[in-house]
């Protein structure tokens, strides 16, 4: 039997501590949540050694003295669940600060290992350190990775090893003479009755020690005299102690020369915060953002189409009727599977590519400098620059970025842009807008992006109504770290992709699968009808149709595909796609393997030449002018006016008319208040949708 | 450079006793781009002081003003940059 062992990696944010996760544990990682909080939690797992390693990347926080939720779920690994070792990463170039973590955790008495990164950025910056001595003076083996290029990994693995055969316990950190003493009376008083300590031998951590000293209230007379004497509270006075032991330690370990090399981040930021550069420079990013993921993928977009309908289905099919597959079969794979699963599919290139871009942003170091360039105007909205980081994700996807308002300390700050968020049309919305816009309006970019607009106006009255009523009060200060800027490591940016494309597949495979079946079903029941107005599924859908009418829905198809797009809204042309193809006559034509996937593999190549030549052009290029589903084009067209289809669209923009996006608003705001915001965005998409159709069918 | 807008005017004097206090003290907020300081004291012990503190600002640190914009001011310690807003930049004293 292989032995375990636990690791914990602990350090502040953006010191590169998830990177070397990556390069230690490669594809063997796994993304979840902390239990009971949205706050990411990063697993990894190695085999090394005959050990299995289990590594638990914390999050990353600045002390242990806990006031985040972060900074808790921390604390309470480290405190409740022992982990075998702890990695303290430390950023090298900013160890000053980091080292203040350093010495917390010291307290804490586990085997621990101390991970020098990026020493080679702190080189340039002509910050040199003696790891040795940092080494002896903590009695901690020391480090120097890189994670760049994953040097020092395996020789952090090494130590792991080690200190899991012959534990080494740290030499806790030293302080104020009278303290230590006062410390070392509280550890003889307590050494009778006392059973789980969490020391490695019989003696409580020195983190133990000042846990009981600081909850102690007046029994320690030498504790008051320290109070007085220092003119502080006992917890102020082991603050600046554990600051001055860093700061000494700083001082003994590190060495600071002149150095001609100057910040490539100093430069940027000259640029990136300008008060009015800064603005365009934002401007210019949001545009690469959306040209790149729309322009490069429309073209791949496109094949994925092609290779579903023309080579994947006509050969499955070909296969069915090889083998003798009764009737309904092949009318339920082509029905269900091709026209509701397989259209969906079809947007994983788009999905992809806006998910590469945010990580790629995100680990750029970017992000945050977004939060305080835009400060300046959303404080004035009573809105916090922060915010516009989950805003702006909205755009990606509704779910992660409601679940990034954690970043928002403060309660009232979070809401106002949780309640905003929905109305930030994500990829799946756009699926939709492409497909209907092309279809009934000549200039259908002008459309998308006027419903872009649209959701932000309605986020933007939304945010307003509530400051005026259930959030008022005033806007909360901010402090957070800029990151230096760092060239991503592509890898990692692919990994964190495919993570976020597998989610959407699975989507695809499970949820999308279930309710292109469910309606299927419904359409063929009861079995052998003549007329499908008579299937269940027209039942349904006939009787929400008096609700939808004013709004333009009168076709009972459409308000039947309503029903399962509540799951996720892409699934509303899927469901379309079950309903109508059942009127559509499939037409049945010879096919030929080999000229089949010959025509693919060509048009693979003209994808990705049309993708690259996309770039070259300076305006995002209208999305999808042609393709799209043919045979559905055609069916729709009969259904709906430009009028009613604008409605539709708008109805599908601002209700949120997903299952995931309410479930996790519910996870981060409660029940009470998902459902409330879903039935606000009702009452708001219905109303909305009725006057634009009403005025609409004047014109 | 552009004062924090979003105070109404009359703070100033509702808040005559704090600004008695430390009326001669100059403070973060008061440093323009490109200045730099050392910080001397915090007039207040709150969750956002003991957060910038565990972010490195701390007394005896120098620090350089790199931006001001609206509310919020890029602070430089040794080789971080830290955004804080003027509420919170009011509260710490430098020299």
């Amino acid at each position: 039997m292989t032995k375990s062992i636990k690791v914990a990696l602990a350090g502040n944010p953006n010191v590169g501590k998830t990177t070397l996760l990556n390069h230690a544990a490669k594809t063997n990682l796994k993304v979840g949540n902390w239990a009971g909080v949205t706050v990411e939690k990063k697993e990894g797992f190695v085999s090394y050694r005959g050990y299995d390693i289990h590594f638990i990347d914390l999050p990353g926080i600045y002390t242990l003295e806990p006031i985040s939720e972060d900074e808790w779920i921390a604390y309470n690994f480290i405190a409740d669940e022992k982990p075998d070792v702890v990695v303290n990463v430390i950023e090298t170039t900013n160890a000053e600060r980091d080292l203040l973590l350093t010495t917390e955790l010291l307290e804490f008495e586990r085997p621990m290992i101390i991970a020098l990164n990026m020493s080679d950025e702190a080189k340039k910056l002509g910050i040199e350190v003696d790891a040795e001595h940092v080494g002896e003076l903590l009695d901690v083996p020391v480090i120097r990775t890189n994670g760049r290029n994953g040097d020092g990994v395996e020789e952090m693995l090494d130590k792991i090893v080690e200190s899991a055969e012959r534990p080494r316990y740290p030499r806790a950190p030293k302080y104020e003479e009278q303290l230590e003493t006062l410390l070392d009376r509280i550890q003889t008083e307590g050494r009778d009755g006392r059973n789980d300590s969490g020391a490695h031998h019989d003696k409580l951590t020195k983190r133990a020690l000042i846990k009981m000293l600081v909850d102690s209230d007046g029994r320690y007379e030498e504790k008051v005299r320290l109070e007085k004497l220092y003119k502080k509270g006992i917890d102020g006075i082991i603050k600046d102690e554990r600051y001055a032991f860093a700061r000494g330690l700083f001082d003994e370990t590190f060495r600071k020369r002149k150095s001609r090399n100057r910040d490539i981040t100093d430069k940027i930021d000259k640029i990136a915060l300008h008060p009015i550069l800064g603005f365009f420079v934002f401007l210019l990013v949001i545009f690469l953002l959306f040209k790149i993921s729309f322009d490069f993928s429309t073209p791949f977009m496109n094949w994925t189409e092609g290779f579903i309908d023309n080579l994947l289905a006509p050969l499955a099919l070909s296969l069915l009727s090889h083998v003798g597959a009764g009737k309904w079969l092949p009318q339920f794979f082509s029905q269900a599977i091709v026209g509701g699963v397989g259209f969906v599919i079809t947007f994983v290139p788009l999905i992809g590519m806006i998910y590469f871009l945010l990580a790629l942003l995100e680990m750029s170091g970017y992000m945050p400098r977004i939060a305080f360039v835009m400060d300046r105007f959303t404080h004035k909205l009573g809105l916090h620059g922060k915010g516009m980081i989950p805003l702006l994700l909205g755009f990606g996807c509704n779910v992660p970025a409601v679940m990034a308002t954690r970043t928002l300390e403060n309660r009232r700050d979070k809401f106002l842009v949780m309640a905003m968020i929905p109305f930030m049309s994500c990829p799946a919305r756009l699926v939709v807008f492409s497909f209907f816009a092309v279809l009934f309006f000549p200039h259908p970019a002008v459309v998308i992006f006027g419903l872009y607009l649209l959701g932000i106006v309605i986020g933007l009255l939304t945010a307003f109504v509530l400051r005026k009523t259930a959030y008022r009060g005033k806007l909360s200060h901010f402090v957070m770290e800029l990151p230096p800027y760092r060239v991503p490591r592509i890898r990692t940016v692919f990994q964190i992709t495919w993570v976020q494309v597998k989610s959407f597949l699975y989507r695809a495979g499970t949820l999308i699968f279930a309710a292109s079946v469910v309606i299927w079903v419904l359409l063929n029941t009861p079995p052998n009808l003549k007329n499908q107005s008579d299937s269940a599924a027209a039942y349904v859908g006939k009787a929400i149709t008096p609700v939808l009418a004013p709004i333009g829905i009168k076709d009972w198809r459409i308000s039947t595909s309503l029903i399962p797009a509540f799951l996720a809204r892409e699934i509303v042309l899927s469901s379309m796609g079950t309903i109508y193809s059942v009127d559509i006559q499939q037409k049945t034509t010879e096919f030929h393997f080999v000229p089949a996937l010959e025509t693919q593999l060509n048009g693979l190549g003209e994808a990705t030449k049309e993708s690259l030549m996309s770039l070259l052009t300076p305006k995002i290029q209208t999305l999808q002018t042609e393709g799209g589903d043919q045979n559905l084009q055609n069916v729709i067209r009969s259904s709906f006016t430009p009028a009613s289809a604008l409605s539709f669209m708008i109805f599908l923009l601002l209700y949120t008319s997903c299952l995931a996006t309410v479930a996790v608003m519910a996870r981060e705001g409660g029940k009470k208040f998902a459902l409330l915001f879903l039935a606000y965005s009702f009452v708001m998409a219905w109303g909305v949708a009725f006057v634009v159709y009403q005025v609409g069918s004047l014109i | 450079m552009n004062t924090f807008q979003g105070a109404p005017k009359e703070k100033k004097l509702t808040d005559t006793a704090i600004a008695d206090s430390t009326a001669q003290k100059k403070t973060l907020k008061d440093l323009s781009i490109g200045e730099a300081a050392h910080i001397v004291d915090f007039f207040k012990e709150n969750d956002a002081v003991k957060k910038i503190e565990a972010m490195g600002l701390r007394r005896g640190k120098r620090i350089t003003i790199i931006q001001k914009l609206g509310r919020g001011i890029v602070v430089k310690i040794s080789n971080s940059r830290i955004v804080i807003t003027s509420d919170v930049a009011k509260n710490i004293e430098v020299e």
